[in-house]
């Protein structure tokens, strides 16, 4: 992710100022032009085409209703505060897109494969090593894993094909995550009946 | 994916009461490099890990910060859990912390005084 186009981003929510010594700044203006160009969401079609590739963000309503929901039923939640969970949002389905998930799932449909009992899966292993057994992640990861399953469950009861999770050679880099039986030359494949 | 797939799938997921639209949640994740499909169950399982993400973070945020004497979550309070908090550091790039651009001349400009008096 390109870290200084957000950064480029916050400083335009012109807000009032915190103070800090030492640490990482982003300098404001003082001027609160209020200007977001950036978050409007609510339509799907060609509007967005300028956005770079880095903009794309969650429509902040329902970003904003979640928090809303979180928090105790008094509180409020600044408007700078919800477009800052929005780009959080992005960050986060980018930083799980990647070695965590791929993993989990290959473990997932693995334990998927003995179907008396669904075992848990422990991926541990993948989330990297700042991350530990309390993280974050981890956690949400292993409470989804009785929801995914009675979704899966769904998914393959009209006997689906299943899906493959292809993981591929030394030579080019590509995640493919697909229900299709492609073959893809040069990409090794694991079959799940 | 044929109709009564997709179908199926909506079916399971409104079961879950998911509030995110999970075709915006693909095209993020289509952004990250080495992607280029992304099967149903990997989406539905990144939409749902977002939503409670947006939860948790909120609550935590709110929780350590400003809520008890204003009762409002703000930016400050989001990028001082980023800061504090292990399971939020991949945050700390984009949250970073605010200072009014006088101020940090002003700091500029004492650091430099120290630096004469040495």
């Amino acid at each position: 992710m390109d870290g200084d186009s957000s950064t480029t981003d916050t400083t335009q929510l012109g807000i009032t100022g915190e103070y800090m010594t030492g640490g990482t700044y982003v300098l404001q203006t003082q001027d609160d032009d209020g200007d977001e160009s950036f978050n409007d969401h609510e339509d799907g079609n060609g509007s967005k085409d300028h956005f770079r590739e880095q903009d794309i963000y969650l429509p902040i309503a329902n970003v904003a209703r979640i928090m809303k929901n979180a928090i105790p039923q008094t509180g409020k939640i600044a408007k700078d505060a919800k477009e800052c969970v929005q780009e959080c949002v992005s960050e986060f389905i980018s930083f799980i897109t990647s070695e965590p998930l791929k993993l989990y799932l290959q473990k997932f449909r693995e334990a998927m494969k003995g179907e008396k009992g669904i075992t848990p899966v422990t991926v541990s292993e993948g989330l990297g090593e700042e991350l530990t057994d309390d993280s974050f992640t981890f956690s949400v990861l292993k409470g989804l894993h009785n929801e995914l399953m009675l979704c899966y469950f769904e998914l393959t009861a009209g006997q689906l094909p299943a899906g493959l999770i292809t993981a591929d050679g030394q030579q080019q880099n590509v995640m493919v995550y697909t229900t299709s039986y492609q073959q893809i030359p040069g990409v090794q494949q694991i079959q799940f009946s | 994916m044929s109709a009564k797939n997709m179908e199926k799938v909506e079916q399971a997921t409104n079961r879950k009461n998911i509030s995110l639209p999970m075709s915006r949640v693909r095209l993020i994740m289509k952004s990250s490099p080495d992607v280029s499909c992304i099967n149903q169950d990997a989406l539905f399982l990144t939409t749902k890990a977002t939503e409670l993400f947006v939860q948790h973070l909120a609550l935590s945020s709110y929780k350590n910060g400003s809520g008890k004497e204003t009762n409002t979550l703000s930016y400050s309070d989001l990028a001082n859990a980023a800061e504090e908090s292990e399971t939020f550091q991949f945050l700390t790039d984009i949250l970073p912390k605010k200072i009014l651009a006088r101020e940090y001349l002003k700091s500029l400009e004492e650091m430099e005084k120290d630096a004469d008096n040495l």
